[in-house]
């Protein structure tokens, strides 16, 4: 990887890995609901998004929502309340199975039948870097036409495989590409 | 065979040898050229020449062949075109031509030669009318009887002079330069809209406004073509600037005035409630932070730069008789403003007006600015506004008010326009709105109205004669009344 940074933070720049602001770009577009889990409208929304249908349910038990028929009545009844724990868990099912049932629209979306999207990427952020490690960075942008491996690795909820996309991806920018694997956001429109 | 094409040859060197064109001497060339607005390069581009050869022209030297030809038909053109200024020496030009003919007369073939039927309708260089023939270069009347004000004309030279200068103006423009560029946009989507809709006005309208976010970035993305600075649709914005909660605002403050003088001159006044025309399509015109905002501390301004700073307001003295230009504020304290409302601030506080101290900056965020962003934008959407006012053309009109109205409003965090995330921008640009409607009560105060009212972003209530202080129309740069009331005692 050229010009890429062997110790990321060393010196002081600050951002976050390309496939994680692509990955929260995709997280805005695709939405969901705002109330916060914590809260019971937000807790019962996502408990109304898991169970809506059979398949819903073994969507969610798929993604890590392991509890019983029993205690989801109890919750939907309004008899129980979900611990924190459980209210951790809710939120990540109901994050895996908005992800996997979104990504089918977003992709198409994104690839426009293979026209593609104009991506935005800003730069690592290097105010915190002495001037002599300082680096000429811009803001670049590309039109990314296959969004394929992209939108499959966000909706698995796969880091590894975002990152690996990430830079299958910021190649196309050029012999400097390696520049780009930490930005500070990535934006684009869906 | 021979012998006849040695003749052809002599006779085509002949005819090339024939009388010089005549041409105005070279002192003279240069005054058509100038008068004209045309530079050396135009002409030269037209001519097919250097400009410094045109320089030559007008410096003593002359063209010869056919290059000499189209310099004369040109100096001709000009000098046609600008008659009509020097409207007082139409009788002189007249009597010249009368006289030319007489001298010289033309036979026949030769006239229809030099009649060109115009397109466009060019006044008359002998009366002012518009007239559809051009001869010799001088648009004119072919029959003496259309040329009717041929007398009026010299007896009023004064208010007549500066009628014609407008008209031939407007027209040349358009004649020669085809409509095109960003403006075509428009014209061309309510002409579809028009035809998918056989012409039903309602139905048109309605379609237009529903795709009027989508066609304000198509056309955003035209009027960029070739500019020196991207757009950034997708910056990473402070914390500052995203909303605290799903359906809550974010931190800045954008200044709306809304304020109602307390106490009001004595007497019954009647008060006009004026509404300033197309505040937001105005405001396009403001200093926009170009690239991702970055932070700083301290006091001081950079005036190429633009964002949203904390500051702490200054005391505002005037609130009897003039909003507070931070518009009201209940909370007392530190507040994040942008940059045309601090602007407004340190104008306020300058060495002219002197009406409060400078506001204290403790912070800002901002990025390298330039107040050409949305330039070409707001001026082919104000150039098609224009047109649809003065066409009577209601569906232009609709769709251009939604346009930049949509554009604005959506250009932050909404999910009607994904294409452009600038709440700076949004606020930035409503800011401008605000500050604009300030600058104008300042204005009628000055000019010793009574500003009974600053409400929202277009609305100011004055008591006294407001026309000599603002035009009244349609246009962006006028006023028209909303409603008049009478306040005070005995009302």
């Amino acid at each position: 990887m050229p010009e890429k940074s062997i110790q990321f933070g060393l010196f002081g720049a600050r951002g976050i890995k390309g496939g994680e602001a692509v990955a929260n770009q995709l997280d805005r577009l695709a939405g969901g609901i705002a109330t916060p889990v914590t809260a019971k409208r937000g807790w019962t929304a996502r408990l109304n998004y898991l169970t809506r249908t059979p398949h819903a349910v073994r969507a969610a038990k798929a993604a890590g929502l392991t509890v019983t028929d029993r205690t989801l009545k109890a919750w939907r009844d309004g008899k129980r309340q979900p611990s924190r724990a459980s209210l951790e868990k809710i939120e990540r099912a109901y994050t895996a199975v908005r992800r996997q049932n979104v990504a089918k629209h977003l992709l198409k979306r994104l690839n426009r039948d293979g026209r593609g999207t104009r991506i935005e990427i800003h730069p690592l952020n290097q105010s915190q870097v002495p001037q002599p490690h300082k680096r000429v960075l811009s803001m670049r942008t590309m039109n990314v036409r296959d969004w394929d491996a992209l939108v499959t690795a966000w909706a698995a909820g796969d880091t590894g495989g975002l990152e690996t996309a990430w830079d299958d991806t910021v190649v196309d920018l050029g012999s400097d590409w390696g520049q780009y694997e930490y930005v500070t956001n990535v934006g684009f429109a869906a | 065979m021979n012998d006849s094409s040695d003749f052809d040859a002599i006779d085509s060197l002949l005819s090339g040898v024939a009388p010089q064109v005549p041409l105005p001497d070279p002192a003279e060339r240069r005054d058509l050229r100038e008068r004209a607005h045309l530079s050396k390069a135009r002409v030269a581009e037209a001519l097919g020449v250097s400009p410094s050869t045109v320089s030559g022209w007008e410096t003593g030297r002359d063209p010869v062949g056919e290059v000499r030809k189209r310099y004369a038909y040109l100096l001709d053109g000009l000098r046609a075109k600008l008659a009509p200024e020097a409207i007082e020496d139409a009788e002189a030009v007249e009597a010249e031509e009368e006289a030319e003919a007489e001298e010289a007369p033309v036979p026949a073939a030769a006239v229809d030669d030099d009649v060109e039927v115009l397109a466009a309708p060019e006044p008359c260089v002998l009366c002012g009318n518009p007239a559809a023939q051009r001869i010799d270069g001088f648009a004119q009347h072919l029959d003496p009887a259309e040329c009717t004000a041929a007398e009026p004309a010299p007896k009023v030279p004064a208010p007549k002079a500066p009628a014609p200068e407008a008209s031939p103006r407007k027209p040349r423009g358009r004649a020669f330069q085809e409509e095109s560029g960003p403006g075509e946009l428009v014209t061309r989507a309510v002409a579809a809209a028009l035809a998918d809709h056989g012409g039903d006005v309602d139905d048109a309208t309605a379609a237009l406004v529903k795709h009027a976010i989508p066609d304000a970035m198509v056309l955003l993305d035209e009027t960029r073509k070739g500019a020196r600075y991207d757009v950034v649709a997708h910056p990473a914005l402070p914390k500052i600037l995203r909303k605290q909660t799903a359906k809550g605002a974010d931190q800045v403050w954008e200044a709306r005035p809304k304020w109602t003088r307390r106490v009001l001159p004595g007497g019954a006044h009647e008060v006009t409630a004026l509404d300033m025309n197309a505040a937001y399509l105005s405001a396009l015109k403001t200093h926009l932070p170009i690239g991702q905002l970055e932070h700083s501390s301290g006091f001081e301004h950079d005036r190429r730069r633009a964002g949203v700073h904390l500051i702490t307001p200054p005391e505002w003295e005037y609130e009897d008789v003039l909003p507070n230009p931070i518009g009201n504020r209940d909370e007392p304290g530190p507040l994040w403003v942008t940059e045309p409302t601090l602007r407004l601030l340190l104008r306020l506080s300058g060495p002219k007006h002197r009406l409060c101290e400078p506001p204290e900056i403790h912070e800002s965020y901002t990025s390298g600015s330039t107040e050409n962003l949305l330039e070409k934008f707001r001026v082919t959407l104000t150039d098609a506004r224009a047109r649809a006012i003065e066409a009577d053309d209601e569906v232009t009109l609709e769709y251009v008010k939604a346009m930049y109205s949509k554009f604005v409003s959506t250009m932050g965090e909404s999910n009607y326009n994904r294409e452009l995330y600038r709440q700076d921008w949004m606020h930035l640009i409503r800011s401008q709105a605000f500050a604009n409607l300030w600058m104008k009560a300042w204005k009628a105060h000055e000019e010793g109205l009574h500003v009974v009212r600053a409400m929202g972003t277009d609305e100011l209530h004055v008591i006294g004669d407001w026309r000599r202080v603002f035009p009244e129309g349609r246009g962006v740069t006028e006023v028209k009344v909303k409603d008049t009331y009478t306040v005070g005692e005995g009302s």
